[in-house]
């Protein structure tokens, strides 16, 4: 039953890296891995505990547990959402390193 | 009154929210200050509720309690509805009068922040706190990318990586306080084993995630650095909102989930203290209005967090009463430097200067806004101080004097950075006497002789100072409301009774 948290452990400590990193794509890319660590960490809150089909026969308490599964699909659609408006942030600037602010013809004083 | 009315606090706004898209510009500028007003409305008679009966549930759906989704609110959620509703209210209306309203969606992102709040406020479970904590995010990340100055671009960024990363830690923990306790309803995570270890760790990713959100030291490096880059009416509405609401939820949870958990008083204390020192001069090292007052928002964290921290009932009271304050004089100080940036076409202290004789309403206004948040009366600042001072010195602990030099030393910090802010920008010679310094980017700004703020502009900002001016002419009622909030989350067996229906 290692399975998931050595899993979770590699997408972390991917996600971790590539969050260090300078570029706004890298830190897309880290910030979807962590979260799918996250979404994992959140199945095996149930999955465990995993029984049988949740609208089965047998009675709720051999079913199993629906609500980590609900948290997951959250999880993931705002995830999706701010991804996305982070791609368009990344493009916007015309380069994507986060040491500098985007060259938008204005100059930062004060 | 029954629990059926807390839907609408998320419902309302929400569908105003939809409605604004569709509205003529004008009349979505009207659903958009009206919406606030209702929902103030609307707390104001839950606090009345409160009165006789002090939490009131709705479980959404219907379902069993202890499953279904349970809104919650009692004095405190009532409190927080009504002070950001209010403060909300005049931060949309000074967008209405400012120009910011015009822009296409703006009307509806802001509602669409309210109904986020609401939820977070009246939410009695972790992950619908999550879920409503994403609601306000999401319009926050267009409203910081479409107001205020170019550098918005870039700092967006910062924003959103930062508030996406504090999200994910935060879902962490509530899966992981799932796995142990298997609820993520706080009702029921208040019986749960406090004893075990597991437990109390996943709480406290929670906490770690929320502490971040409130900028709390030395997790607040991304709060001086990117609400200045927005614009002022923005930035009032995002200081009112977010860091509160986050400051909020670690009430609630700390007291209710964690039941105060004592061991953990000497890091809160010292994380307060860090906070309220490090926010406190902050400020010194900033050369733009809005910059230097973003530094004294992280120290009123410090601050509310302190209350928390002392954990009486007196130090809760305090801290809510300082939120309360914090809340208002913000909310003010905001909405003037927003009125002198719109006015002057720029914050900067080395171009502006002599804005006392021209703009004496404006001034005085902000002189005494000033003076609260340091802790001067005549303002909500004085009690909100002596609040906090009289609930550290009864603390029964050595610790307290190191807590009383430190607020008193922060105090000065404070003062001297805010002096310094009033200097550079009020005194001085008058912006036609300064001399030149021979760059067009350190000018002092041209403006057409006789240029003053309109009234409009100014009018916002002097509403919040006059609620904060009520609070230090009648501080009673408030107090009291401030303590019944304490009693509240001293003794939750009352809260979790109502909400788990036993």
């Amino acid at each position: 039953m290692s399975v998931l948290p050595l899993t979770v452990a590699v997408l972390v400590a991917g996600g971790t890296y590539l969050m260090l990193q300078a570029g706004l794509v890298r830190i897309i890319f880290g910030i979807t891995l962590l979260s799918h660590g996250a979404n994992l960490m959140l199945l095996a809150a149930g999955v465990s505990a995993w029984r049988t089909e949740p609208l089965g026969t047998e009675g709720a308490s051999r079913s199993a547990d629906p609500l980590p599964m609900a948290f997951v699909l959250t999880a993931i659609v705002i995830t999706l959402a701010v991804t996305v408006l982070m791609l368009a942030l990344a493009r916007i600037g015309g380069d994507d390193d986060t040491y500098q602010m985007p060259d938008t013809g204005e100059d930062h004083h004060g | 009154m029954t629990g059926a009315v807390l839907p609408f606090f998320v419902a309302v706004p929400l569908a105003a929210a939809a409605l604004a898209v569709v509205l003529p510009p004008r009349l979505a500028r009207a659903v958009l200050v009206a919406t606030p007003l209702v929902s103030t409305a609307g707390a104001v008679a839950l606090l009345v509720e409160h009165a006789e009966n002090p939490v009131l549930v709705h479980q959404v759906g219907a379902f069993v309690p202890g499953i279904a989704i349970p809104l919650v609110s009692d004095t405190l959620s009532a409190v927080m509805l009504t002070v950001t509703g209010l403060t909300s209210a005049v931060c949309v209306a000074y967008a209405v009068l400012g120009g910011d309203a015009r822009l296409r969606f703006f009307p509806s992102l802001a509602l669409m922040l309210t109904a986020g709040v609401n939820g977070a406020l009246l939410t009695g479970d972790l992950f619908n706190l999550f879920v409503f904590v994403e609601v306000m995010l999401l319009p926050s990340y267009a409203l910081i990318a479409m107001t205020g100055t170019w550098r918005r671009l870039g700092i967006g960024r910062l924003f959103v990586v930062v508030n996406l990363l504090t999200s994910t830690i935060f879902l962490v923990g509530v899966g992981l306080v799932y796995g142990v306790a298997g609820s993520v309803n706080m009702a029921v995570l208040a019986d749960a084993d406090h004893d075990d270890p597991r437990f109390v760790l996943a709480v406290a990713v929670v906490l770690l995630a929320l502490t971040v959100k409130a900028g709390v030291v030395p997790m607040h490096g991304w709060l001086p650095r990117a609400y200045p880059a927005t614009s002022g009416t923005v930035m009032a509405l995002f200081s009112a909102l977010h860091t509160k609401v986050a400051i909020y939820a670690i009430y609630r949870i700390h007291s209710v989930v964690l039941d105060g958990a004592p061991d953990w008083t000497l890091l809160a204390l010292g994380l307060a203290l860090l906070t309220m020192l490090v926010g406190s001069y902050g400020s010194l090292g900033e050369k733009v209005i809005r910059r230097s007052l973003s530094w004294q928002m992280v120290a009123g964290v410090g601050y509310i967090l302190l209350g928390l921290a002392i954990g009486s009932r007196l130090g809760l009271a305090a801290g809510l009463f300082y939120m309360v304050h914090h809340i208002l004089v913000m909310g003010s100080l905001l909405l003037a430097a927003a009125a002198i940036e719109q006015t002057y076409r720029s914050g900067q202290f080395v171009r502006i200067s002599g804005l006392m004789r021209r703009e004496p309403l404006l001034a005085t206004g902000t002189a005494l806004a000033l003076l609260s948040l340091v802790g001067f009366p005549p303002s909500s600042g004085f009690f909100g101080k002596v609040g906090i001072v009289r609930a550290a010195a009864a603390l029964d602990a050595p610790e307290r004097v190191v807590v009383l030099v430190v607020v008193v030393v922060a105090s000065i910090g404070a003062l001297v950075a805010m002096l310094r802010l009033w200097r550079e920008v009020f005194w001085g010679p008058s912006l036609e006497e300064m001399p030149s310094r021979g760059s067009t980017d350190t000018d002092p700004i041209d403006v057409p002789p006789g240029t003053r703020a309109p009234r409009r502009l100014v009018l916002p900002s002097t509403v919040l100072l006059v609620a904060s001016l009520g609070l230090f002419l009648v501080p009673g009622p408030a107090w009291d409301l401030a303590v019944d909030a304490a009693d509240g989350l001293l003794d939750v067996s009352r809260y979790a009774a109502e909400v788990t229906g036993r």
